[in-house]
């Protein structure tokens, strides 16, 4: 084994601009004066925005947490969940349709992740070597796929010869590649120093070891990056998954939450043959119930959003992140 | 003969990165090459039993005659607009006020709350828009009523609706689009600054002088390439978000495209609306990609 530390990365200072003394850091300088009446009346300003992005979530969160009793009266100001109570979260995760539809998530997610980062990595890793032949006309033909589409019918015809209409495997393959996400990770592993890979060639590494075992652990940010990004991919993708999976039982769980918001009917949203099963579910009013669901959509990217938050604050993905 | 040797030779000496790219390309191959291809089936009347048959044009003259392509058409142009328009200089003020916080954990705070609604899905977004803005009970009309107005039935009102989306655009990528602009800030260097001061320039000359002309390229290249993508209305958006009493105004192209060709089983006229809308898109991107390299020097790409 090779040995790889994190130090071997040349440093990379995002926070270091030109021009800066010693020791200093951007944020501690050249700005405002503290308590200047510019400065206060921004710092005001960006604390509402703050609220403004918060507040429609908290609210669902409250409405979700309302006890039945309070439920009623709850509306988009109310501030503390009167009455608090975990049933409404119990009896939506009861439902059928939704613990099905949080594992299909689930697996999903999980599955595409695998084959997303698999294959970006094999992609990122060659199209990086600058004298392999044909790297040109490769990188044309992803490119012209971002600006040119056949587009949804095609796509869905694709499905149906291919075999693939109602299996798991369409959504997971859909999009298996995405060339803005293959770019990104091919500027983190430009940047893996030449010496270390050279190290593993002399060792006896084959290209393929080179990358799974050097060039992926070191460039480890950007694939936390583009997880993240695949990730939330394949957490919210409904459309495909509504169109290619004919069958409810396969549907992840953005189908049945679509299901409920855009029918806006419980009875429908629960089933017929299920209301006996899901007495729970059907005893609690409906914004109570679409509030829970929501919630429980947005907790896995909550989860996970912390671990990649760092990169974004620092700016260490400046200029590849417009998609 | 020499040439193909070496030819020969480079090909065998990479022979397994070719063999780890085989995947990636097979990839873009099936699920991208092939469904272009596919799209030819605008040029065809599509028979169950035996070969498609071509007829050229004639489902595109079908979609030009047709009053509802014609407005979804114009639907699209008017959202996108209002989007451009009224979401795009947002993110850099944003930017702008970023740039100015003191406190830092005030300003890392901020930054991690702003950037979480770019995660959501519209699934999950239009479901707290609609009952955000339900009537009377949302909190954007009990904010109405305290203030002694009339409840506004938003989602479902023909004039208000495109608002939502550019409300709820706003409300998704503001902070998100922000971040490419605070590092255009942060790679501005000091002495710039150093120098206005000692020239006793205030602080919002320095903004004005310094920090906008310095972003001034980032800001061209990302608005160019929204005009590129002009024609994506934003499906997801829209599909989420309608409802019949207001489809006439919120209808695009995507949408119909579903409806028409998914929906209603009309696939050769759904195609043929995603081509038209596809080669418009096409030549959109490739003429501000032209543009931006004459003013920047710098492709899109």
């Amino acid at each position: 084994m090779v040995g790889v530390k994190r130090d071997t990365l040349p440093k990379q200072r995002p926070w270091k601009r030109p021009g800066q003394r010693p020791g200093q850091r951007p944020w501690q300088r050249r700005k405002l004066k503290k308590g200047s009446a510019a400065s206060v009346i921004i710092v005001i300003l960006l604390a509402l925005l703050a609220l403004v992005m918060i507040y429609p979530i908290y609210n669902q969160l409250v409405i979700a947490l309302t006890g039945p009793e309070y439920i009623a009266a709850a509306d988009g100001t109310t501030l503390i969940p009167r009455g608090f109570t975990l049933s409404t979260f119990r009896a939506v995760l009861a439902v059928p349709k939704v613990y099905r539809g949080l594992l299909n998530s689930i697996y999903i997610t999980a599955a595409g992740l695998v084959v997303n980062i698999v294959l970006t990595s094999l992609g990122a890793y060659v199209l990086i070597k600058k004298d392999l032949l044909g790297r040109r006309i490769f990188m044309t033909l992803i490119i012209i796929t971002m600006i040119f589409e056949g587009g949804l019918i095609p796509d869905y015809f694709l499905m149906r010869n291919l075999n693939l209409l109602n299996r798991y495997a369409s959504v997971i393959l859909y999009k298996a590649v995405n060339p803005y996400y293959l770019i990104i990770l091919m500027r983190f592993f430009s940047r893996v120093p030449k010496s270390l890979i050279e190290a593993a060639r002399i060792d006896g590494y084959d290209e393929v070891r080179i990358l799974f075992k050097i060039v992926v652990p070191v460039s480890i940010a950007g694939i936390a990056t583009i997880s993240l990004f695949y990730g939330v991919f394949h957490w919210n993708e409904y459309f495909r998954a509504m169109i290619y999976l004919t069958s409810e039982v396969k549907w992840p769980l953005q189908v049945v939450m679509r299901e409920l918001i855009v029918s806006m009917e419980k009875a429908a949203f629960i089933g017929a043959l299920n209301f006996i099963t899901s007495a729970g579910a059907a005893a609690i009013e409906f914004k109570a119930l679409k509030a829970a669901l929501i919630i429980i959509a947005i907790v896995p990217i909550l989860l996970f959003y912390p671990f990649v938050l760092k990169y974004f604050v620092t700016g260490k993905l400046q200029g590849s992140i417009k998609e | 003969m020499k040439d193909r040797k070496v030819w020969k030779k480079r090909l065998y000496k990479d022979r397994f990165l070719y063999m780890m790219l085989a995947p990636v390309l097979a990839f873009f191959f099936i699920w991208h090459y092939i469904p272009m291809w596919g799209a030819r089936i605008a040029f065809q009347d599509i028979r169950y039993i035996g070969d498609n048959v071509w007829v050229g044009f004639k489902h595109f003259r079908l979609l030009f005659s047709s009053p509802v392509f014609t407005r979804v058409f114009f639907n699209t142009i008017i959202i996108s607009a209002m989007k451009i328009g009224f979401f795009f200089p947002l993110p850099i003020l944003l930017a702008f006020m970023i740039n100015e916080v003191r406190s830092r954990p005030f300003r890392k705070a901020l930054q991690s709350v702003i950037y979480i609604p770019h995660f959501l899905s519209w699934v999950v977004i239009s479901g707290i828009f609609i009952s955000l803005l339900s009537s009377p009970g949302g909190a954007v009309n009990q904010v109405i009523l305290f203030f002694g107005g009339k409840p506004v039935p938003f989602m479902t009102s023909s004039s208000h609706i495109r608002w939502v989306f550019v409300a709820s655009e706003i409300w998704r990528s503001i902070g998100w689009d922000s971040i490419l602009y605070i590092a255009a800030i942060n790679s501005i260097a000091l002495e710039l600054y150093d120098a206005a001061t000692v020239d006793g320039a205030s602080r919002f000359q320095q903004a004005l002088r310094i920090t906008l002309p310095s972003i001034m390229p980032t800001v061209i290249t990302v608005f160019i390439l929204n005009l590129g993508f002009f024609m994506n209305a934003g499906f997801d958006q829209v599909f989420n978000m309608m409802n019949d009493a207001v489809i006439n105004h919120v209808d695009i192209i995507d949408t119909y495209v579903y409806r028409i060709g998914l929906q209603k089983g009309n696939f050769s006229l759904g195609t043929a609306a995603g081509l038209f809308k596809g080669v418009i898109g096409l030549f959109l991107i490739l003429s501000t990609d032209r543009i931006s390299r004459k003013i920047s020097g710098e492709g899109v790409w």
